[in-house]
């Protein structure tokens, strides 16, 4: 059973958490984000037959009083940025904390995930800022939380892409 | 020679003309030798081009062997036949060879198996001593049946010192699980996510205290379980401990992190997430999974009366034994002290020691067995080693013992050991009586040999004259000391009697007597029976001597009226009484 580690990062309150909650098997609770600084779950993924299992590093949200571990993204196989659509500055500092995981996990899949799609009204992102990520070769993908959409899709690509980046020599 | 070349013996009558490199040696030699010179030119190509592909053979062969191994098992196939004969044949022709080369190898196997056999018996036999016969084990009896849990998990939870549970073998980077080995009744199939988190927990505690690489979290404690961490430079070992850990388990751990290491540096060049490699590293994983158990407890931990349980049996134990050794030495010195006291044994060593009495002395042939003495105090003769040396004693019994049988002694002749001399009484036959005085060798502890309270006893014929003799009586009338005639016949008769006894107690050296004791009846005054009765005894002395017999061997004793004879009435007592009776004495004959 080929195993990929999987860092979800964003700013605190992002719905990283909430984002994967009913989609993974999960011994841990919430409380370790704030102890510990990260909560792993498993979610199992199939690749077109091939079966994966996604270790999944919920790194706790960065905020002013805490800052993104560097260890933790280490040897990342894929990373999973979460943005919270209703939030401009979760948005804003992305491009930030893409660095830091370049820096830590170096060039490796990566996924936005524009969460609380479901909140269409308090949407503040709108096409000009989905363009720009494009532009940086950036794969978005909105999601939601509360209706799970987008969620799966989201795990599937970037098993895939690990699969095809960095699986082909196991 | 100075050219270096050989001259042949002219044979032929060739001298001054033979050239070797002339054209015609050279064709002679062509049509002679021809066939033979080209096989040998073909033999001699084939010799070099084997030595040649030795030699090219022996530059290839590790290259290749080198590089068909890692291609394909086909050559460790097509090997294994003969390395498996070429061992066994170096075994049947030298297995000493064989058994140093492999002993490293083998020793400390068999010294660790033993160990763990020896420990795991001492364990199980220390926890059922110490289980079975104790309150503690009650409890868990009581515990086990309280809880609905099996006794021996209950056992388990209170004497384990520690016990391996987990080990996860986790990636160093990614911390994902490369193995992972549980005890077989922990189901946990969580492994990927608690390699993960232990990472995590690595990574945190060495950012939060800012430590560099070397300074890792290497062991935290959760209650009862302990989690040792021995991070490698691709991998973590994580084990996860109940109990208390010993240094010597972390040693272990990093053993065998290291042995993965080089045993998997490919695989982990490698690694994208694919465990499967490292399924190899399994068996090395569940070596660490151990259960140590508290046979060698700290005693502290024990309850503070636990010693009573062992000293009472061992106080009683101890009495039993001491009772026993001072039995066992009571019944010893009394033995010594017997044999000591028992004539004719004299102890010259006496030693004790396990189940064995051992003695060395001297012992009169005529003493008593000392075995039968000591198995008469109850002694267990088995384990009795005993020598005597033989010896003559002088205790008064045994000089006794052994003039009675040197001497024959009769069993109606008692004897006394007074001084030097040794008094016989009794009754013995004449003959006896005879040879005893006539010995001139006495048996040794006496001197004189006392036979003078012996009575002689008669031979039977003898016995039978002298019975006739003493039956006879002489019969007077009235006031009258004439023999009368009819009482002549019954004299000479008695003579003869008396003649036969003479000479059959002389071969014995003894003297035959006979005393005539004259009786009156009670008429008539004692001065006047007096002399009537003197008067009688000579008349049939008289008879006697004329018939024989010497006048010194009789001995007339004139009673009158004393010391009558008893009748059944007075007229046959008066007629009885008016007589002479005889009696023979037999004596020794005093020396001449």
């Amino acid at each position: 059973m080929i195993q990929k580690k999987v860092c979800m990062v964003g700013l605190f309150g992002t719905g990283k958490t909430s984002l994967v909650q009913q989609f993974v098997h999960s011994i841990f609770s919430v409380k370790y984000h704030s102890t510990v600084g990260v909560k792993i779950d498993r979610k199992a993924v199939d690749v077109d037959g091939t079966p994966v299992t996604l270790v999944l590093w919920d790194l706790a949200g960065r905020d002013a009083a805490q800052d993104i571990p560097a260890s933790y993204l280490r040897g990342s196989h894929a990373i999973l940025f979460v943005v919270d659509g209703t939030r401009r500055e979760t948005f804003d500092q992305l491009s930030e904390l893409q660095e830091l995981a370049r820096a830590a996990a170096g060039e490796v899949p990566s996924l936005v995930a524009l969460n609380k799609a479901d909140l269409a009204e308090q949407w503040v992102l709108g096409q000009r800022e989905e363009a720009a990520l494009a532009a940086q070769g950036r794969h978005l993908l909105k999601t939601s939380a509360k209706s799970g959409d987008g969620v799966e899709a989201a795990f599937s690509w970037l098993a895939r892409e690990t699969i095809r980046d960095g699986g082909s020599a196991s | 020679m100075p050219d270096g070349r050989t001259t042949p013996p002219d044979y032929l009558g060739l001298a001054g003309e033979y050239d070797p490199t002339s054209a015609e040696f050279a064709e002679l030699r062509e049509l002679l030798l021809g066939e033979e010179r080209r096989q040998l030119a073909a033999l001699q190509q084939r010799v070099e081009a084997q030595s040649k592909n030795a030699e090219e053979v022996a530059e290839l062969l590790p290259e290749a062997i080198a590089l068909r191994s890692g291609r394909d098992r086909q050559l460790a196939r097509a090997l294994a036949p003969t390395m498996e004969s070429a061992i066994s044949e170096s075994v049947r022709r030298n297995p000493r060879e064989i058994a140093t080369a492999i002993f490293p190898v083998l020793g400390p196997a068999i010294r660790k198996a033993l160990a763990e056999t020896m420990a795991a018996l001492v364990e199980s036999i220390n926890r059922a001593v110490e289980h079975t016969f104790s309150f503690r084990g009650l409890a868990w009896r009581l515990e086990a049946w309280r809880t609905g849990t099996p006794y021996a998990q209950i056992v388990l939870k209170h004497a384990l010192v520690y016990r391996v549970e987990q080990v996860f073998l986790i990636h160093a980077e990614t911390g994902l699980p490369l193995g992972h080995a549980a005890s077989p009744d922990l189901k946990s199939s969580n492994a990927d996510l608690i390699s993960g988190m232990l990472t995590a927990i690595q990574d945190f505690v060495s950012d939060s205290f800012r430590q560099q690489e070397d300074g890792r979290l290497r062991t935290f404690s959760v209650g009862e379980l302990t989690v040792l961490v021995e991070a490698g430079p691709q991998a973590v070992l994580a084990a996860v401990v109940r109990g208390q850990p010993p240094d010597t388990l972390l040693r272990k751990l990093q053993d065998r992190l290291e042995t993965i290491h080089l045993q998997f540096a490919a695989a982990f060049a490698d690694f994208s997430g694919d465990p499967a490699p490292f399924e190899a590293a399994r068996p090395l994983l569940e070596e660490c999974l151990e259960t140590v158990l508290s046979h060698d407890r700290p005693r502290a931990a024990r309850p503070r009366l636990a010693w009573l349980r062992w000293a009472v049996p061992l106080v009683l134990l101890g009495g039993a034994l001491a009772g026993l050794a001072w039995r066992s030495q009571r019944r010893w010195a009394n033995a010594v002290a017997r044999l000591e006291a028992e004539p004719g044994i004299q102890i010259v060593q006496a030693r004790r020691s396990l189940g064995t009495w051992r003695f060395r002395g001297l012992k009169d042939p005529l003493a008593a067995q000392p075995a039968v003495i000591l198995a008469g105090l109850g002694a267990d003769t088995t384990g009795l080693d005993a020598r005597w040396e033989p010896y003559l004693s002088l205790e008064p019994s045994l000089v006794v013992a052994r003039a009675r049988q040197a001497l024959a002694v009769p069993a109606t002749v008692t004897l006394r050991l007074g001084g030097d001399t040794l008094h016989a009484e009794g009754e013995a036959p004449l003959g006896w009586v005879a040879r005893a005085d006539g010995l001139s060798l006495l048996p040794p502890g006496f001197s004189v040999l006392d036979t003078r309270a012996v009575a002689a006893k008669l031979p039977a014929d003898l016995t039978a004259l002298r019975n006739r003799i003493e039956a006879e009586l002489v019969l007077f009338e009235v006031g009258s000391a004439l023999v009368a005639p009819e009482e002549r016949g019954v004299l000479d008769s008695l003579a003869t009697a008396f003649r036969g006894l003479q000479s059959g107690t002389r071969t014995f050296g003894y003297r035959a007597d006979l005393a005539l004791y004259g009786r009156t009846d009670s008429t008539g005054s004692d001065a006047l029976n007096q002399t009537l009765s003197q008067s009688r005894v000579e008349a049939v002395s008289g008879v006697l001597v004329r018939a024989g017999i010497p006048a010194e061997r009789l001995k007339g004793i004139p009673l009158g009226t004393a010391n009558p004879l008893t009748g059944r009435d007075s007229l046959q007592q008066a007629r009885l009484n008016r007589s002479v009776a005889f009696q023979v004495q037999v004596t020794r004959e005093p020396p001449r």
